[in-house]
C-alpha cells in the first residue's frame, strides 16, 4: 500500500495541477484510515450483536474461554466465523467493482457483467438438480468453477471480433452469455422446486451458517486476487486515456484486460462462492471511493478493497436484528441500502468526474 | 417471506400464463370435438353444488377424472379411493409422495404446486378440477373453462376442513368424514399407549440457514398435540410457523425434538446449531419430510402417527 499512497504525484494520468493531488493523497490516507478504523469497531459490533441479544458480560466471558454450550455456539460456531466471511466478501466485492469499472470504463459496471454471478448460479443449481448437494458449504467449488469457466468464456467471446476485448464487446457477451445462464438455470429450478427454494436461498447472498470450513479454502485465490489487482492498478490508469494512449506509453492493453479479468473472477468469484450473489457492493464502492480519492485507479482499487468489508460487516450485523426472531440475508440488506445511495450517486453524476 | 419476492421477479408469468390459456382453449375445443362420452355420461347421471372459495360450482355426482393441485387434495382423493389422472407435484424430480403408495406412483404430473400445467391438465379431459385459491387465483377462469373447478382457499387452512371440502367435492362427504374419525381413533391410540400429557414437542424444518418451528396450527404440529404433546408456546405471528435465527436455537427447546430432512438416514442432515447444543436437545429425531411437511391429508396424518409411535416405542 506505501507504493500506491507514496508518489501518487508522479503518476502518468490525468491528474490536475500539485495542489490538487496532494489533496487526493490527503483523502486517500483518510479513506484507508477512516475505514480502518470503522472495521474495527464494526468487529467488535459484530461480536457483541446478534439475533440472540446476549448481554456484553457473557459475550465477554465467552471469549475469554468460559460462558455455556449456546453462548459458545453463538460466538465461536456463528459470529466469529460470519465476522471473518464478511471481511473477506468485502473485500473481494470491492476490489472486483472498482476493476470492472475500469476495465469496461462503465461506471455503472458491477462484477456481475463478466457473468460471474450467473456462472455461479448456473453451477449451484446443476449441482442441487443433478447431484443432490444441499449443503451451502458444498456449494463453494461449484461456484467458483461456475464463474470461473463463464468468465473465460465471455472474454474468449468477447475477445474473438477484430478490435479484441474491448471494453463494449466485453459487456455484450457477458450480458448475453448471462441471459443464456440465468435461462438455464431457471429452468432446472422449474422443472425442481426444492432446488428453486435451496438456490432463492443463496441466490439472496446470505452469510447465515458461513464457517471456516468455507473461507479458508478460497482465502488464497482471494489474497492472490487482491494482490494482482493493486499490481496492475498503474496499467489501469493508463488504459483510461484511451487503448491508443495507453499503448503508446508502453502498457499492454490486451495483457492487462487479461489480468483485470482474471483478478475480477478471483476476487468476485470468491466472494461470490461463499455468499452467494450479493448486490451493490460492487457497483456502489468503487463509486463512494472514486467520489472521495479522485480518478487515480490505484486509489480507487485500494481503497475499495478496504471500503467494500465496511459495508458488508454493517449490513450482515443489520440484518441480524432487523427480523426478529429470524434473520435477513446481507444480500437484501445491502440492496436496500445500496439503492438510496444509488439514486444520490445518480443526481451527484455531474460532479463524479469520469473514468 | 421476504426471499421469496424475487422469484416473483424472475418469472414473467402473465406472459406463460395467457400462452397457456390459449392452448389450453384450443385443446378443450379439439377434446369437446372428438367427443368424451364419459365426460357428459357422468353429467348426465346428476350434478352437486358445492360452495368453495370462489362461489358455487356445478360439480358431477361422482367424479372420474379428477386433477388435483394441491397436496391435501391430492391426499384425500387416494385416501377416497378416488385415483387422481392428474396430479400437481411439489418437485417434478420426485413426483408423487411415496408415502402414498405404489397405485399413486403412477398419476400422472401436470407441472408442480407453484406452476401447474395448464396444457397437461386439459390433456387429460378432466371431469372435475380441485386447486386452492391461493396458489391458484390467477388461474381459475382458464382451469374453470376445462372442467368444472373447486378451489379450497388457502392450503394454510386447518387441514380436516380442507380435506372435508375435497371429500364434498367428490361427492364423498361422509367418507371424508370417516377418514377424520380414523385418523382421531389413531391419535387417541397413540395417545393411551404412550402417556405423553404435559410433555412438549416441537418440529422443526431447517431451511436456508435458518430454523423454521411450526406451531400447533400446522399439519404436523396438529398431529404431535393429537396424541397428548403440546408445542411450546411462543408468539405464533398468526402463521403456521416461524424462524428462527440458529443464535435462537434453544428456543426450539423441547422435550421431545423432531427435525424434518429428506433422508433420514443420514445424521448429517441434522442441523449444526442442533448438534453444537447437544446437551439441551436429549431427545432429537431425524423424521421424513415428504410427509412431515408436505403430506398434508388423512394418509400423510397416518404415516405421521406411525413415526410418533416408533419414535416414543423406541425411547421406552
Amino acid at each position: 500500500m506505501s507504493a500506491v499512497d507514496g508518489n501518487a504525484g508522479a503518476t502518468a494520468t490525468t491528474s490536475g495541477p500539485a495542489a490538487g493531488r496532494s489533496r487526493s493523497a490527503r483523502r486517500f490516507t483518510l479513506l484507508v484510515a477512516g475505514s480502518g478504523i470503522l472495521i474495527a469497531l464494526l468487529i467488535v459490533l459484530s461480536l457483541a450483536v446478534g439475533a440472540n441479544l446476549l448481554p456484553l458480560g457473557v459475550v465477554l466471558d465467552t471469549l475469554a474461554g468460559r460462558g455455556t454450550e449456546e453462548t459458545r455456539f453463538i460466538l465461536f460456531d456463528q459470529r466469529v466465523p460470519r465476522t471473518a466471511v464478511a471481511l473477506a466478501v468485502g473485500a473481494g466485492l470491492g476490489g472486483a467493482g472498482a476493476l470492472i469499472q475500469a476495465v469496461t470504463r462503465n461506471p455503472l459496471a458491477d462484477p456481475g457483467i463478466l457473468g460471474v454471478n450467473a456462472g455461479a448460479a448456473a453451477a449451484v443449481a446443476g449441482v442441487i438438480v443433478f447431484f443432490g448437494v444441499t449443503d451451502v458449504t458444498q456449494y463453494v467449488w461449484f461456484a467458483y468453477a461456475g464463474a470461473l469457466v463463464v468468465t473465460v468464456a465471455v472474454f474468449a467471446l468477447g475477445s474473438a471480433g477484430p478490435r479484441g476485448a474491448d471494453p463494449l464487446t466485453l459487456t455484450f457477451a457477458g450480458l448475453a452469455l448471462g441471459a443464456v445462464l440465468s435461462g438455464v438455470t431457471t429452468g432446472l429450478t422449474i422443472i425442481n422446486p426444492d432446488a428453486f427454494e435451496r438456490l432463492l436461498g443463496w441466490s439472496a447472498g446470505s452469510l447465515l451458517g458461513r464457517g471456516f470450513d468455507s473461507l479458508v479454502p478460497v482465502l488464497l485465490p482471494l489474497l492472490a486476487g487482491i494482490v494482482l489487482a493493486a499490481a496492475i492498478t498503474p496499467a489501469l490508469n493508463a488504459l483510461a486515456l484511451g487503448d491508443d494512449t495507453a499503448a503508446a506509453q508502453g502498457v499492454s492493453v490486451a495483457r492487462t484486460r487479461v489480468l483485470s479479468v482474471l483478478a475480477i473472477t478471483l476476487l468476485a468469484g470468491t466472494a461470490t462462492a461463499i455468499a452467494g450473489p450479493i448486490s451493490f457492493v460492487g457497483l456502489m464502492v468503487p463509486h463512494v471511493v472514486r467520489w472521495i480519492v479522485g480518478v487515480d485507479q490505484r486509489r480507487i482499487v485500494v481503497g475499495s478493497i478496504v471500503a467494500g468489508p465496511v459495508l458488508v460487516l454493517l449490513s450482515d450485523i443489520v440484518g441480524r436484528v432487523v427480523a426478529l426472531p429470524a434473520e435477513m440475508p446481507v444480500g437484501i440488506v445491502t440492496a436496500f441500502v445500496g439503492a438510496p445511495i444509488l439514486v444520490v450517486l445518480v443526481r451527484r453524476r455531474r460532479r463524479v468526474i469520469g473514468l | 417471506m421476504f426471499s421469496h419476492h424475487p422469484a416473483a421477479a424472475r418469472f414473467s408469468r402473465p406472459a406463460a400464463v395467457t400462452g397457456l390459456a390459449l392452448v389450453a382453449l384450443l385443446l378443450t375445443g379439439c377434446s369437446a370435438g372428438t367427443a368424451k362420452p364419459t365426460a357428459s355420461e357422468s353429467a348426465a347421471s346428476g350434478t352437486i353444488t358445492v360452495t368453495h372459495a370462489r362461489g358455487e360450482a356445478e360439480v358431477p355426482a361422482e367424479a372420474k377424472r379428477v386433477v388435483v393441485l394441491e397436496p391435501v387434495a391430492l391426499d384425500t382423493a387416494v385416501a377416497l379411493g378416488v385415483m387422481p389422472v392428474g396430479t400437481a407435484v411439489l418437485n417434478e424430480a420426485v413426483g408423487v409422495p411415496a408415502y402414498l403408495g405404489a397405485k399413486a406412483h403412477d398419476i400422472a404430473s401436470v407441472g408442480t404446486v407453484t406452476e401447474p400445467n395448464l396444457e397437461k391438465i386439459a390433456a387429460l379431459a378432466p371431469d372435475l378440477i380441485i386447486g386452492t385459491e391461493s396458489r391458484h387465483s390467477a388461474l381459475y377462469d382458464q382451469l374453470a373453462s376445462v372442467a368444472p373447478t373447486v378451489f379450497l382457499a388457502s392450503q394454510a387452512d386447518p387441514w380436516k376442513s380442507n380435506v372435508e371440502l375435497v371429500g364434498e367435492a367428490l361427492g364423498r362427504a361422509d367418507e371424508a368424514d370417516a377418514l377424520l374419525a380414523d385418523y382421531d381413533a389413531r391419535c387417541a391410540e397413540v395417545q393411551s399407549e404412550f402417556d405423553v400429557d404435559g410433555e412438549t414437542a416441537q418440529l422443526v424444518r431447517p431451511r436456508d440457514g435458518l430454523l423454521t418451528v411450526y406451531g400447533p396450527e400446522s399439519f404436523a404440529g396438529s398431529t404431535l398435540e393429537c396424541v397428548g404433546f403440546t408445542t411450546p408456546p411462543r408468539d405464533w405471528q398468526n402463521s403456521i410457523s416461524v424462524d428462527l435465527s440458529p443464535e435462537k436455537v434453544l428456543e426450539a427447546r423441547a422435550d421431545l425434538v423432531v427435525v424434518t430432512t429428506t433422508d433420514v438416514d443420514d445424521a448429517s442432515t441434522m442441523p449444526e446449531a442442533i448438534t453444537a447444543n447437544a446437551s439441551s436437545f436429549p431427545n432429537v429425531h431425524l423424521v421424513d419430510q415428504s410427509h412431515w411437511i408436505t403430506g398434508v391429508g388423512p394418509l400423510g396424518g397416518l404415516a405421521v402417527l406411525d413415526d410418533i409411535e416408533s419414535i416414543l416405542s423406541d425411547a421406552r
